[in-house]
């Protein structure tokens, strides 16, 4: 992995992209991908909640995990963090940010069992990432997230006038498609000797 | 009906359960991951050098250098790591030389020690023929053959095939110096 | 409840007619990013099945005991306890197993398998029960995984299990995109086309 901040972008963005490289957090993609209006507001909630957790859990690693010698308790804390973590930004969104909360909140509890959220947090650790470094990598995951979600849904509507055989309806023609879309992701393997 | 209080203490019961089994796993398994890290280098330092007996690590040098010695302590070889950028990522190199400036043997990084070459072209790079041919070569051997030199590449990964060779060469460039020596103290210095 | 061939439907359901990565859809992460090879997805297949299997009973266990307002936390800690036992046997005892599943491994306690199981399944059985349970999900998650990886390593490489299965002429050429992420994405697609033809509409 690069150490430089916009190599970091890019590689989470487009070269490692989340979901058709690293195939994370796929159960939210097939799930809301049908409709533009619902892959906007679980991308901003995910964007949203994985810069708030990049953060958190850095800080609780660096801060107490590590003094503390208990590294092993790596997963358990980092689940538990995120999954309260949720919560809280729900109910303050609900309470002070009314149009905010009607535009993602719906979206925020089935986050906390979105593996690309704990994916980018461990990985910042393995990566050995200072801060910033980790920010500019949950920001360029969740923008990549958005990106590759959004693109979709738009190819999913059109997906649903087409004429195609009953048995592919539904989710094995979206993998189908999922599977050019990322086709056309590979492209980027190598651009700046980025890779995984 | 079941209080706070028991909900706080089933709580942290749990967590503490927890903690002590997760304690427990991880000072047993830590000694044998780091076993299994040193193991592992040794076996692939006997691998490229195998007249040596006993490795010594210097330390002072940009990547990972070793000087090998037999069993009277004296010294036959080195083993030096490179890691060329290839196309997918850094090609991790273990090189061994004897005494004569000639290769004794090299290994590449498989895939699940961190090798990132495309599967079915780049990764040929670890193929027994590609790394044997480099056996007993010494430094103006090292170049692929359409480039005037007696590597043959591999079909389809030429840049994979001269990045290990190039990288080779300039290792041997690098580290030769330690070969000629006969403590490592003085080169250190 | 306690008649034999109910307690077999525990088992028998989750291999094919509950399937969890086919029929229910989840789980489809590591399904997809850890099938390259046979040997890495039945790994991956064994290691989820320790926690499902493990949690499933712990829970089952300790069900009466568990305050129903804090249950999910309390799960999340069971599960991850496992998790990380895992996480660390496999580092320690399987190195090269683990350097290839990577983040997946600590990943698994957010596979929605493990939690679904404990909620809806472990914390209302009994012990035996349960096990039955979690040995059905598991196995019905870890076929998934092992035929995707025999068919892609097959196809992509020209070998099972690391060993050579085709002739040279197909190993020169193999299908490289099926070890790609494209691979796998038309893999499970045509899987589950398979599944609505012939399963009618029962499980859509």
């Amino acid at each position: 992995m690069p150490k430089n901040p916009g190599l970091i972008f890019l590689a989470a963005f487009l070269v490692n992209n989340i979901l058709l490289i690293r195939y994370l957090g796929l159960c939210p993609f097939f799930g809301v991908s049908t409709s533009l209006n619902t892959a906007f507001g679980m991308s901003a909630a995910v964007l949203f909640v994985m810069l708030l957790a990049a953060w958190v859990t850095w800080f609780i690693f660096h801060i107490i995990l590590i003094p503390a010698n208990l590294v092993f308790l790596r997963t358990a804390t980092f689940i538990l963090v995120i999954a309260s973590l949720v919560q809280f930004v729900e109910m303050f969104l609900r309470k002070n940010f009314r149009t905010l909360y009607s535009a993602m909140g719906i979206y925020l509890p089935l986050i906390t069992t979105n593996c690309a959220i704990l994916a980018v947090t461990f990985l910042n650790i393995d990566y050995k990432f200072n801060l910033l470094q980790a920010t500019i990598f949950a920001l360029g995951t969740g923008l990549g997230f958005a990106l590759v979600i959004i693109l979709f849904a738009a190819l999913r509507e059109r997906l649903d006038f087409a004429p195609i055989n009953r048995s592919f309806r539904g989710y094995p023609i979206a993998f189908i498609a999922a599977s050019l879309v990322s086709l056309a992701f590979l492209g980027f393997i190598g651009l700046f000797g980025l890779s995984l | 009906m079941k209080s706070k209080f028991y909900m706080v203490f089933a709580l942290v019961v749990v967590c503490l359960i927890s903690a002590i089994a997760l304690s427990q796993v991880f000072s047993i398994t830590q000694i044998k991951i780091e076993k299994q890290k040193t193991e592992a280098v040794l076996a692939n330092l006997n691998r490229v050098l195998p007249s040596a007996f006993r490795f010594e690590e210097v330390t002072a040098v940009p990547q990972a250098l070793w000087i090998g010695f037999d069993q009277n302590g004296k010294k036959v070889g080195i083993v030096f790591k490179i890691a060329p950028r290839g196309y997918g990522g850094p090609i991790e190199t273990l090189v061994g030389i004897d005494t004569s400036q000639k290769i004794t043997g090299i290994h590449i990084a498989s895939a699940a020690e961190g090798l990132k070459e495309t599967p079915g072209l780049g990764l040929k790079v670890r193929d027994d023929w590609f790394r044997n041919q480099f056996i007993e070569k010494t430094k103006n051997d090292l170049k692929l053959k359409r480039d005037g030199g007696a590597i043959d590449a591999i079909t389809a990964a030429t840049i994979s095939s001269r990045t290990v060779t190039d990288g080779i060469k300039q290792g041997l460039e690098m580290y030769g110096k330690y070969l000629k020596a006969d403590s490592i103290q003085s080169q250190i210095e | 409840m306690n008649n034999k061939s109910s307690r077999l439907s525990y088992l028998t359901r989750g291999i094919i007619l509950e399937n969890p990565t086919l029929i229910l859809m989840i789980g489809l992460c590591p399904t997809l990013a850890t099938s390259i090879t046979a040997k890495d997805g039945l790994g991956m297949g064994a290691a989820a099945s320790f926690v499902i299997i493990g949690s499933n009973l712990v829970v089952s266990l300790l069900r009466k005991l568990i305050p129903t307002s804090i249950r999910i936390p309390i799960f999340i800690i069971i599960i991850s306890t496992f998790v990380t036992i895992i996480d660390y046997v496999l580092q320690a005892y399987q190195p090269a197993l683990y350097r290839v599943l990577g983040v997946f491994v600590p990943l698994i306690v957010v596979n929605c398998i493990v939690l679904g199981r404990v909620e809806a399944f472990a914390y209302k059985h009994g012990v035996f029960d349960s096990f039955l349970d979690g040995l059905g999900k598991s196995l019905g998650f870890t076929l998934v995984l092992g035929v995707m990886g025999i068919i892609r390593e097959f196809f992509g490489a020209g070998t099972l299990f690391g060993k050579i299965a085709t002739p040279v002429w197909f190993r020169q050429y193999p299908m490289l995109l099926m070890l790609f992420p494209p691979g796998a994405f038309l893999l499970i697609g045509i899987f589950k086309a398979l599944i609505n033809k012939f399963m009618k509409q029962e499980s859509l």
